[in-house]
């Protein structure tokens, strides 16, 4: 795909007010998930100067989980109101991905900011693009002209970081993290295409095997009534059975 | 004896350690893992309590599991069946949740631990609660009434708990309400409904109700009727919990109770919609409270005793404790610091203990503080290596020191000795102020908790002083000393409390005897001789979105985030070199 695809793709997935708020919501809570897991970082640490940035990394994503969530409710306040979110597309709006497939007490401090480093740059080149498409917007463009100027920030620190505690393992360790995201992308790609088969044929499974057991539930379940029920004595005290 | 007992895979996952009869050992899984309400089997918790015993997993007599999956998992299956053909999309999400590791218990355990099969053993989720509730309870008999979302099929039950002279002890369910007729369930779908998460915000609820009034209650009642014997049913059409996991109300519900709130949208009182909310939440907060009440009072009539043991997670509804307590006819209420599906974990463990092994009962110690302690230097060793000037102080200075910041009006972190078992800080990983101004109240909520501004703090009194300042009926102090009851702060100190005086004029106070925290208590007697008033405002010591602190690290990190002023951690005091006017942001880059 060239690079104005591209553009024409973000263009059409925030061009619509609701969904735009929507993905700014979003956002806000991968943000807030990824500060937390930062804070996370920093307790771990045993390394003091990290844990002052990994401190002053996670403010900055509370920061900007209220920068996004400030503008997309000032978004869905100005639009007529729906009950239900509307049609989500995370993959075609990826923001950080926080941390969330990370274990950050499993990882060493060399490990965790070659992963860091690789989500923010990654994160800056999405919301440099989503700049791009939103001329029409400043107040949204702005938001994330602001956010962008921080994942500068920390693009620069966790490179230096990793430079200063691992000198000669620092491109190694970035090539790994990058292998290690591609192997978590295609873990995501495969159990969501085995969640689409398992709904496939489980849902096959329920409408056609087992609508005579469904039959006698419903029948069992007529009889049943409501109201108190009494506890068979042989249910106090047995502790052997999973039934 | 040596008795593991662990709960898992709903909310709130948690183990406990027992040792001849007595806790050694409980913690929520959340506390180590740092994910807030974490529900993954909790080998983190597990392997602290097996630790903080000293003992391999070998040396164990028996590993109990809070319910019976199987049962669970019947429960699971049948509902989906019963809403053929439209239940679909909840079955394929049913099975694939359990089908992964939540059925297979036995099998998890024995990989994790390497027990036999026959040493890991199963109680029914209700006796799980009732045990929390009757087992820990200082009584010898009591009837015992537990409720909540669903555990197998129970969402009700009453039965009654006896210890006798010689040691032995019997706890008896006797009837039950099933699934899916539920209060918890009930409590829940509105708390869904008002834009809160289940299984935590309940509490948004319960304290949003009282800027309500309660207009719909009779609307509620349409949702809730009593049957003919006494107990309840749901009227099924409102909801749809029970059919989808889309969603836990149902088109008719909307219709009867408007739009509902979405999730990110503020509460604005001032709005319409957003006095809508608050008496929806004071709706079914009252209807909730009548039921209860109504049962509680059938119950007292029918077993005649004078005390009732609580469990479930209704039990953390304090107003509706309260309400219990006053209008029952029971003397004394028994709820335990953690009567939710954590607490499970060291009710399953006495259970098997006391019923199944029939062991000998021993009292039972009347505190919550089972979890890891602080480390000791460890604040001091943090704090230096960050370049914060750190105190020291040994016996009563601490005490007068940290009194002193309170009565200037800072913000202090509180961390003492093991952590608390279950919700609520109850005085070793708390955070404390002055409970005088409404300022403090809204500098907390703006500048460290980060939560609606409808939501009370709590105030921590000496239990021997209680009344003085709070109007709390027979059995009023036992009951708060776990801050189980929410009772009305008395007139002539409404104006002294504004920061911990919600806007029905009450509190969720707790009363603390100087043998469940003699340091705290402590604290409180010296804020009293500076201030006037021995009241502290006391709220857990997290942030939002966050579990409560349980290592040093935790709260100074936490501490480093907020506007906290003051962090002490046993004997050592750290304070922020600019006093809270300056940002977390502008102190990090002091």
């Amino acid at each position: 795909m060239t690079p104005s695809v591209f553009s024409l793709v973000h263009w059409l997935v925030w061009r619509d007010p609701r969904r735009r708020a929507e993905n700014l919501l979003r956002f806000a809570e991968v943000e807030a998930d990824g500060g937390r897991d930062l804070v996370r970082a920093a307790e771990v640490t045993t390394d003091p100067n990290l844990r002052k940035l990994f401190l002053k990394h996670a403010l900055d994503e509370q920061r900007h989980a209220d920068l996004f969530r400030g503008r997309g409710l000032a978004l869905i306040r100005a639009l007529p109101r729906e009950g239900a979110a509307g049609i989500q597309a995370d993959w075609m709006t990826p923001g950080e991905r926080g941390l969330d497939d990370l274990r950050v007490e499993d990882e060493g401090d060399e490990k965790l900011l070659a992963f860091l480093h690789l989500s923010e740059k990654s994160a800056a080149k999405d919301f440099a693009n989503y700049v791009a498409v939103l001329g029409a917007d400043r107040p949204t463009q702005e938001v994330f002209e602001k956010v962008l100027h921080d994942e500068t920030f920390h693009m620069t620190y966790t490179k230096k970081e990793l430079e200063r505690m691992a000198p000669r393992r620092a491109g190694w360790r970035i090539w790994s993290a990058r292998l290690r995201r591609f192997w978590k992308a295609y873990l995501r790609l495969a159990s969501a295409l085995a969640g689409v088969f398992g709904f496939i044929v489980l849902t096959a499974q329920y409408l056609l095997v087992l609508p005579v057991f469904a039959w006698q539930a419903k029948r069992a379940e007529r009889r049943e009534g409501v109201g108190w029920r009494p506890i068979a004595p042989e249910r106090n005290g047995s502790a052997d059975r999973q039934y | 004896m040596k008795i593991l007992g662990i709960s898992a895979h709903y909310h709130d996952s948690a183990a406990a350690l027992l040792v001849d009869g007595l806790p050694v050992a409980a913690v929520q899984e959340e506390r180590l893992s740092r994910r807030k309400n974490d529900a993954a089997f909790p080998l983190a918790a597990i392997e602290w309590c097996l630790d903080e015993g000293g003992i391999e997993p070998d040396e164990l007599d028996a590993v109990v599991f809070y319910e019976r999956p199987m049962l669970k998992f019947e429960r699971i299956l049948t509902t989906a069946l019963r809403a053929w053909p439209q239940g679909r999309k909840a079955f394929v999400h049913a099975m694939k949740n359990s089908l992964g590791e939540k059925i297979w218990v036995r099998g998890l355990i024995q990989a994790h631990l390497g027990v036999p099969r026959k040493k890991i053993l199963f109680t029914e989720h209700h006796q799980s609660h009732a045990a929390a509730a009757f087992l820990t309870a200082p009584t010898d008999e009591a009837a015992i009434l537990t409720t909540d979302g669903v555990g197998e099929w129970a969402t009700l039950t009453v039965g009654r708990g006896r210890r006798t002279p010689d040691g032995a002890t019997s706890i008896e369910l006797l009837r039950e309400v099933r699934w899916p007729h539920s209060l918890g369930m009930l409590y829940s779908t509105f708390t869904a409904f008002l834009g809160f998460s289940v299984n935590e915000g309940e509490y948004k609820v319960m304290g949003l109700a009282s800027y309500g009034t309660p207009r719909f209650a009779d609307a509620v009642r349409k949702t809730i009727q009593r049957t003919p014997d006494g107990a309840f049913s749901l009227d099924l059409s409102y909801f749809a919990y029970h059919t989808t996991v889309a969603s836990s109300y149902s088109k008719r519900f909307e219709e009867a109770f408007g739009p509902p709130r979405l999730s990110w949208e503020p509460i604005d009182l001032t709005t319409e919609d957003g006095q809508r909310y608050a008496d929806i939440a004071a709706s079914v907060q009252l209807v909730l409270e009548e039921i209860l009440v109504d049962l509680a009072r059938s119950l007292q009539r029918e077993t005649g005793l004078p005390d009732l043991c609580l469990g479930g997670g209704v039990a953390l509804n304090g107003v509706a404790n309260a309400r219990i307590l006053g209008e029952s006819g029971f003397e004394r209420l028994f709820v335990p610091p953690a009567p939710g599906d954590a607490g499970c974990a060291l009710g399953a463990a006495l259970y098997v203990d006391r019923v199944h092994f029939g062991n000998p009962d021993r009292p039972f110690p009347d505190h919550p503080f089972w979890g890891p302690p602080i480390g000791a230097g460890e604040l001091a060793r943090i704090a230096l290596e960050d370049g914060l000037p750190v105190e020291e102080f040994a016996g009563d200075a601490l005490i007068e020191r940290t009194a002193d910041d309170l009565a200037a009006g800072r913000i202090v972190g509180w961390m003492q000795g093991a952590s608390e078992l279950g919700p609520r800080a109850l005085g070793h990983r708390s955070i404390l102020a002055a409970p005088h101004s409404a300022e403090t109240r809204d500098r907390l909520n703006r500048d460290i908790k980060y939560r609606e501004e409808f939501r009370p703090f709590a105030p921590v009194v000496p239990a021997e002083l209680a009344h003085r300042y709070f109007e709390l009926p027979p059995g009023g102090v036992q009951l708060s000393r776990f801050m189980s009851g929410v009772f009305p702060v008395r007139s002539e100190w409404k104006a002294a409390l504004a920061a911990v005086t919600h806007v029905d004029g009450t509190a969720r106070l707790q009363a603390l005897p100087r043998e469940m925290a003699p340091r705290l208590h402590d604290l409180l007697h010296a804020y009293g001789r500076k201030s006037g008033v021995p009241v502290l405002l006391n709220t857990s010591f997290n942030l939002a979105g966050e579990p409560i602190v349980n290592r040093v690290v935790e709260g100074y990190s936490t501490f480093r985030r907020c506007g906290i002023d003051v962090l002490v951690a046993g004997d050592a005091r750290v304070a922020k070199r600019v006093w809270s006017r300056a940002t977390a942001e502008e102190e990090l880059e002091a």
